[in-house]
Order: C-alpha cells, then sequence, then structure tokens
C-alpha cells in the first residue's frame, strides 16, 4: 500500500517546507531527494534503477537535441529502455515460456533464468522516458534542466501508480520563479484526496469484500451470481484505481503542479475506442502517440490499419499491465474490440442502410450498455489467467 | 493552406457534400471526424505541406479545427 499514513506525513510535512523556500529551481531539489528518498524507503532496488535510468535517458535526450545524428540517438536511447524493461519485468516469463517450448520437444537444455526483482514504479517511469526522447526527437519540447528532468521521473506522488504526465506539460510549472502558494491547493488537494480515498476504501475495498470469495470459487455458486460479481469486479477496479489517481492528482496539487485526469466516467461512454479514451488517460493516450499512430503509418493496408494495428497496440498496452499471458489476452480482447468498432464503423459510413439500422438499435443506452458488457467481460481475463 | 485543408476533409470523411465547413468549425470534438481519421490527415498533411506533425499534437483539444491545425502545422 503505497497511499498509507507514512506517505501523508511525508506530503504533509514535504508541501508544508516546499513552499518556504524562495527559489523554484531549490524547491524542484527538493523535492527530487524527498522523492528519492521516499523510493529508496520503499524500494532500495528501485531507486538505483531510477537514478541510472535518468541519467541514462538524460543523457540521449542532450544527444538528441544537440547533435546531428538525432534519429540514431533515438534509437538508441529507446532501445535501452525497452530493454530495461525486458530484463526487469518480462525476462521471467519469456524463460518460463521458452522453457515450456523446449520441455514440450523433450531431450533440450532447459535455460534456467532466475526471475529478476521488478523494481517498483518501473513501467511507469519507463513509458514517461520513453516519451521525453521521442517528444525531444519530434521537437515538441526542450531537454530542460536536469534537476527538472529528475523531478519529473521522480515526484513521489505519480511515481507508483501515474498517471504517467508528459514533459511537454510538466515542465513549464516547474520552471517558472516567483510562484507562491495559494489556498486553492490546499482545497483543491483536501476534496480530491479525500474523494480518492472514499473510492478506494469504502467503495472498492468493500465491493471486493463480498465479491472476492464468490470470484475465487470454484463451484459453490450459481453462474448468475458469478456473473453479478464479475460486473461487481467493473466498478471494484474502476473505483480502486481512479481512487488512486485522485490521491495523486490531489497530492501533487499540494506542490502546485496539475497532473493530467485518468478518467473520465469510462462507463458511460458509447464504444470501446470512446471509452479508452476515457479509461486510464494517461496510458491509452501513450498507446495512442507512440505505438498505435507510429504504427498505422506504417502501410495504407486497410487490413493492417483496422486490424493488426489496434491487435499490437492494445497487446502491448496489455502486457505493460503484467508480465502474465492473462494481460496479454485482456489487452488483445480490447484490440479486437476496438479493431470490429473501426471496422463497423468504416462499413457504416458507405452504407446508409446499416446506418439507419444502426440508429434505431444503437440508442445512447443500448450502446452504452454493450460497451459496458464487453469491458466487464475483458476482466474474465485479468481475474482468472492471471491466478 | 485552410482551403486544401477543408477540400481534404470535405471530401474524406464527409457523407454529406452540403456540410459548410469553416476554419472555426469544431470536427473532432463534434464527430464529424473520428480519431481513426485523424492517421489519414496526418499523412495528408505531410505528403501536401512537408510537414510531419507529431501524435500528441493531434489531439481533440489542440486539432480541433482547420484554423488550430493551420496554427500547429506553422510550428512544425
Amino acid at each position: 500500500m503505497i497511499f498509507d499514513i507514512k506517505f501523508f506525513l511525508l506530503l504533509a510535512i514535504s508541501s508544508a517546507v516546499y513552499w518556504q523556500i524562495p527559489r523554484q529551481n531549490i524547491r524542484n531539489l527538493f523535492l527530487s531527494v524527498i522523492s528519492l528518498g521516499f523510493i529508496y524507503y520503499l524500494d532500495k532496488y528501485a531507486l538505483i534503477v531510477v537514478i541510472f535510468l535518468t541519467v541514462y535517458t538524460y543523457a540521449f535526450g542532450f544527444l538528441i537535441e544537440t547533435k546531428d545524428k538525432r534519429g540514431l540517438y533515438h534509437k538508441f536511447g529507446i532501445i535501452g529502455l525497452i530493454l530495461a524493461l525486458i530484463i526487469f519485468k518480462y525476462l521471467g516469463l519469456l524463460s518460463n515460456t521458452f522453457n515450456g517450448i523446449i520441455e514440450f520437444f523433450g531431450q533440450l537444455p532447459v535455460i534456467k533464468i532466475e526471475k529478476i526483482l521488478l523494481p517498483l514504479g518501473l513501467s511507469y517511469i519507463i513509458f514517461k522516458y520513453i516519451s521525453y526522447l521521442t517528444d525531444i526527437y519530434w521537437r515538441i519540447v526542450k531537454k530542460g534542466t536536469f534537476a527538472e528532468f529528475l523531478l519529473y521521473g521522480s515526484l513521489f506522488t505519480i511515481f507508483f501508480a501515474g498517471p504517467i504526465e508528459r514533459f511537454e506539460k510538466f515542465k513549464p510549472q516547474i520552471e517558472t520563479e516567483g510562484l507562491k502558494f495559494k489556498s486553492e491547493y490546499l482545497k483543491y488537494s483536501f476534496d480530491r484526496i479525500v474523494y480518492g480515498l472514499f473510492k478506494k476504501f469504502v467503495i472498492a475495498d468493500w465491493i471486493a469484500y463480498l465479491i472476492n470469495p464468490i470470484l475465487k470459487s470454484t463451484n459453490e455458486n450459481s453462474i448468475e451470481i458469478k456473473i453479478l460479481a464479475l460486473f461487481g469486479y467493473s466498478i471494484q477496479i474502476y473505483m480502486d484505481f481512479s481512487g488512486y489517481s485522485d490521491i495523486a492528482i490531489g497530492s501533487s496539487k499540494l506542490f502546485g503542479i496539475t497532473i493530467m485526469e485518468n478518467f473520465n466516467y469510462p462507463y458511460l461512454k458509447q464504444n470501446i475506442s470512446q471509452f479508452w479514451r476515457s479509461w486510464h488517460i494517461s496510458l491509452s493516450d501513450w498507446i495512442r502517440d507512440y505505438i498505435f499512430m507510429p504504427l498505422s503509418r506504417y502501410s495504407n493496408n486497410k487490413v493492417w490499419f483496422y486490424f493488426f494495428v489496434p491487435l499490437i497496440s492494445m497487446g502491448i498496452c496489455g502486457i505493460w499491465h503484467g508480465a502474465s499471458f492473462g494481460f496479454l489476452v485482456w489487452g488483445l480482447w480490447h484490440g479486437l474490440g476496438i479493431s470490429i468498432f473501426q471496422i463497423y464503423s468504416y462499413m457504416e459510413k458507405r452504407n446508409k442502410r446499416l446506418k439507419n439500422i444502426s440508429k434505431v438499435i444503437l440508442i445512447k443506452p443500448v450502446s452504452i450498455l454493450i460497451t459496458f458488457v464487453f469491458v466487464t467481460a475483458g476482466w474474465i481475463f485479468f481475474i482468472y489467467l492471471n491466478q | 493552406m485552410e482551403e486544401k485543408l477543408i477540400e481534404f476533409i470535405k471530401n474524406e470523411y464527409l457523407e454529406d457534400p452540403d456540410i459548410i465547413i469553416t476554419e472555426d468549425t469544431k470536427l473532432i470534438s463534434s464527430g464529424l471526424i473520428d480519431s481513426f481519421s485523424l492517421v489519414s490527415l496526418q499523412t495528408f498533411i505531410e505528403r501536401e505541406f512537408g510537414k510531419m506533425i507529431p501524435p500528441p499534437k493531434i489531439t481533440a483539444e489542440s486539432f480541433d479545427t482547420v484554423k488550430q491545425m493551420v496554427e500547429i502545422i506553422n510550428q512544425f
């Protein structure tokens, strides 16, 4: 549990000290030190990885911004970050899969790879750093000072569970001198944190208390009860994760930093595409900007665009959540949903009869219900294939 | 630049040729263009004006009207 009493104590003390510091660059340094100290406290191993990745990424950011072969430096920088993610997060899964195949064919020697401990917050920091390097490469943002970048990478309020903020939005907020504390920050933070805690500890945890025994039991409950529990899980996971985001956003505001919203009533959307623009927005935007759109440009082939691109993009989105086939299948499920939706929209545009039928059948409540049922069905892979 | 963009959008994305598009018409947030169409719009801009607009700049907030599109294109 990251958002515990120690977190809130640190938040209260560090924000009080933060606003006493007159210079913004010293504030940034102070907040970085506090953040790194908190990361060290929770996971010593993660601190080493964060410092190494930060120096590595900033060095490549410098090379991309200042040298001629910027494309080459961008590629090398990204490859290094992806390798770090594979080594720490996926090597165990890859070796198990590989050994499974070897065992299937028999006789061949099994390769033993000890599972490396996954440092806290690694998936988030790697995605943030990939966006940082790519945005410098695309000339959207300047590399900033090392202190600014260090704070971007380590800020303890968003380090462990996002949102995956962009440096482009983050940097202007921490480089302006003379920012003063406003009482609105305190009110906004308090409201947002209380709201998040309520969603997480009152709603989500109580739903979990009710449904976990049903979802984990093998056959004592009827299928109707299990389906009901699955819908409960839909609500629970939303309340849990969006509650975390509320706390992260509210906590950051205590330092005057506005972090992007991560949820926008996702279960009230009329199709799977709209759902993904409202669920874990910082991740879905990331997938769209750095995977979906660049992949789409590779070919004009319609099968590639309508089928493979959503499947690959959402497969990556799934596996980002954890090194297990359950997450991968969950991602592919959503990729398939987006693919079907894209093809349907394409056909609907070109077929007036289909459009008229859609207008009659797919009225708003029906569309919302279909989307919600589709998303809820997807959680089955989350729950059962990851056990 | 504005005329070329409007012409492409009308021909490529709109079913009804009589819909009037101005440089301030909201295209993405109003649902006239869906987000998937933005890839072909990005390709058109690159081919026509020689500018590669990075995906983070092609959002419903920053790329919603032809006027906004022109502003972003001129930034790159």
